[in-house]
């Protein structure tokens, strides 16, 4: 997991030095190529669910989650599917211990989120980037200072912000837009900056709930190629969406929902429901 | 060290967000400390004034004129030793005369009088004079004052003023009583004032807050500039406090001792300092307690 973790920190740095002279497109030709179609399921899972079930109070008849069993292990990039209500919201609140599970347990990097004290979930969140359809920027704050809040928020040292925030914005190429207010970004750039809030301290694990559900498919596509180019430099990528076309062109590791219950678990997967 | 700047840079930016609110919370704290600082004060004078009418308190106790020198010497003894009394004087017939004639404005009528009809007496000063009544009952009842008392029932030759005495002390610890009501009662308005401020300031900032905890930023750093501007508030609101009263003992006190010559008024400056020192302390914990309150159901994980 460590191991992980500074190798994908290590190749993000390193891409990003390699960049410093190109333009956004050159981007994941100049990233270090990793076979992704041959990530091996081994090692520690980053995430690990065993037999959880999460029932909220409101509907205790009706689970939102029940008996979900799965392994998601470093390097992989998994597609969570399923309808709305499906419980793929509830999953993601769940990693990021927002909501604990009714019953099972879950691992996020060897700990167990059921045993874990608060004071520590701060911690936990560190090393996992989150990224929502609403995007979650300050709009008083500017594309920069709303990724450098990331890290200030945790403690990181001046000198550090300033070499990280611009080196990451370039990366998901909004290099040029540093000063612009959230509201002066189009849809798919505003994600891109909550994208890069996610990554700059360099999580290993980067969690996305629906990122392409407010944009067009076109713009969509551009996340996604982020999102798999972040996947190369070793960071593991849970992606929850209802994007058909996006599961069906990637063919990623493809993990669905149904009312709750775990009903499909592919490598190189399509979306698969009838809509 | 970095991120104390950090939070203090975020409570002033707090200050220029709800500007409004801000201020009526400085104003609140301000309005409490110095209505409790002039409270202190007045307990003070007031205090003061007790205690020096509470030394006129003393007990004057009437000899017969053919009472034994033996008998007095016995009883003056006696009564040094109760508790609560610091010393005994004794005046004979003749410097009671002698009192008297200076006393009078008219000393003449001393001389028109033939003999002396001014009995000698004992003076007894108390070192605590809530136990004037106390002493007075056992001075009464003991029988060696009883051989020498001027009149036939001893308790007839006690003066000290019994009724007067009894009701100035109620008076006195009435007013401590109110004074430390009205003490809480502003502590605890002021309590709820800053909750609130804090509260709106949170309520604006909960975007902010949720982002912080979605990023991994310790509870104790997103509670950190919400506490720090309570304090602010909170000092800011003392020293102003402080000030006030700082102008009233330099301009109003004097008057006020000028036209109550008679009363004893005077504090000296290490009390005001203390008092000053009492209420920053008493804001600052109010202003720390207030936001923690507020923040509390902010900071759930």
């Amino acid at each position: 997991m460590t191991e992980a973790t500074s190798q994908g920190a290590q190749q993000l740095r390193q891409a990003a030095a390699n960049q410093s002279m190109r333009s956004a497109p050159d981007l994941s030709t100049a990233l270090p190529a990793l076979e992704v179609d041959d990530i091996p399921q081994q090692g520690t899972p980053v995430i690990s669910f065993d037999r959880v079930s999460k029932v909220y109070p409101a509907q205790p008849n009706r689970p939102a989650l029940e008996n979900i069993s799965l392994q998601i292990y470093p390097g992989e990039f998994v597609f969570l599917v399923g309808h709305s209500g499906s419980g793929k919201s509830t999953l993601v609140r769940l990693i990021i211990r927002e909501l604990r599970p009714s019953s099972g347990t879950i691992t996020i990097a060897n700990e167990d989120l059921g045993s874990m004290r608060n004071w520590r979930v701060p911690y936990l969140r560190r090393n996992i980037g989150c990224v929502f359809q609403d995007f979650k920027l300050l709009p008083n704050k500017t594309v920069y200072e709303n990724v450098a809040f990331a890290l200030e928020v945790i403690g990181k040292k001046r000198n550090v912000i300033r070499t990280q925030v611009p080196e990451v914005l370039r990366l998901v190429g909004l290099q040029d837009k540093l000063d612009k207010l959230p509201d002066q970004l189009s849809g798919g750039e505003a994600q891109r900056v909550s994208i890069a809030r996610a990554i700059v301290n360099r999580p290993p694990l980067l969690v996305c709930d629906e990122p392409t559900g407010n944009l067009d498919p076109q713009t969509s596509r551009g996340i996604m190629d982020l999102l798999e180019r972040i996947n190369r430099t070793g960071t593991t990528v849970l992606v929850a969406t209802h994007d058909r076309e996006m599961v069906d062109n990637m063919r990623r590791r493809v993990i669905a929902l149904e009312r709750g219950h775990l009903t499909r678990d592919q490598q190189r997967g399509v979306y698969g429901f009838d809509v | 060290m970095s991120s104390f700047v950090y939070f203090f840079k975020q409570s002033l930016q707090g200050f220029a967000r709800n500007l409004s609110t801000t201020l009526g919370s400085i104003i609140t704290i301000f309005l409490s400390l110095f209505i409790i600082g002039v409270f202190l004060v007045g307990a003070l004078v007031v205090d003061n004034i007790v205690k020096s009418v509470e030394n006129e308190v003393s007990i004057t106790a009437y000899i017969a004129d053919d009472a034994r020198q033996s008998d007095i010497d016995a009883t003056e003894e006696y009564i040094q030793g109760l508790e609560g009394v610091s010393s005994v004087t004794f005046t004979t017939k003749e410097e009671a005369l002698e009192n008297f004639r200076n006393m009078s404005s008219n000393a003449a009528i001393v001389d028109e009088l033939g003999g002396n009809p001014l009995p000698a007496s004992i003076n007894v000063e108390l070192s605590d004079p809530q136990l004037v009544q106390q002493v007075a009952n056992e001075i009464e009842s003991s029988e060696l004052f009883a051989k020498i008392a001027d009149e036939e029932n001893p308790a007839d030759s006690l003066k000290y003023g019994q009724r007067t005495v009894e009701r100035l002390f109620s008076v006195t610890n009435y007013i401590r009583y109110v004074g430390l009501a009205l003490i809480i009662l502003l502590v605890f308005i002021s309590l709820v004032f800053i909750n609130n401020t804090i509260r709106l300031a949170i309520m604006a900032r909960r975007k902010e807050i949720a982002i912080m905890r979605l990023v991994g930023a310790s509870n104790g750093f997103i509670r950190g500039p919400f506490l720090m501007e309570g304090a602010l508030h909170a000092v800011i609101g003392a020293l102003l406090a402080a000030g006030c009263i700082e102008l009233l003992r330099q301009f109003a006190l004097p008057r006020l001792q000028q036209s109550l010559a008679f009363l004893p008024i005077s504090i000296d400056g290490s009390t005001f300092l203390l008092i000053y020192l009492v209420l920053l302390v008493a804001g600052l914990i109010i202003g720390l307690i207030g936001s923690a309150f507020a923040m509390r159901r902010y900071l759930k994980v």
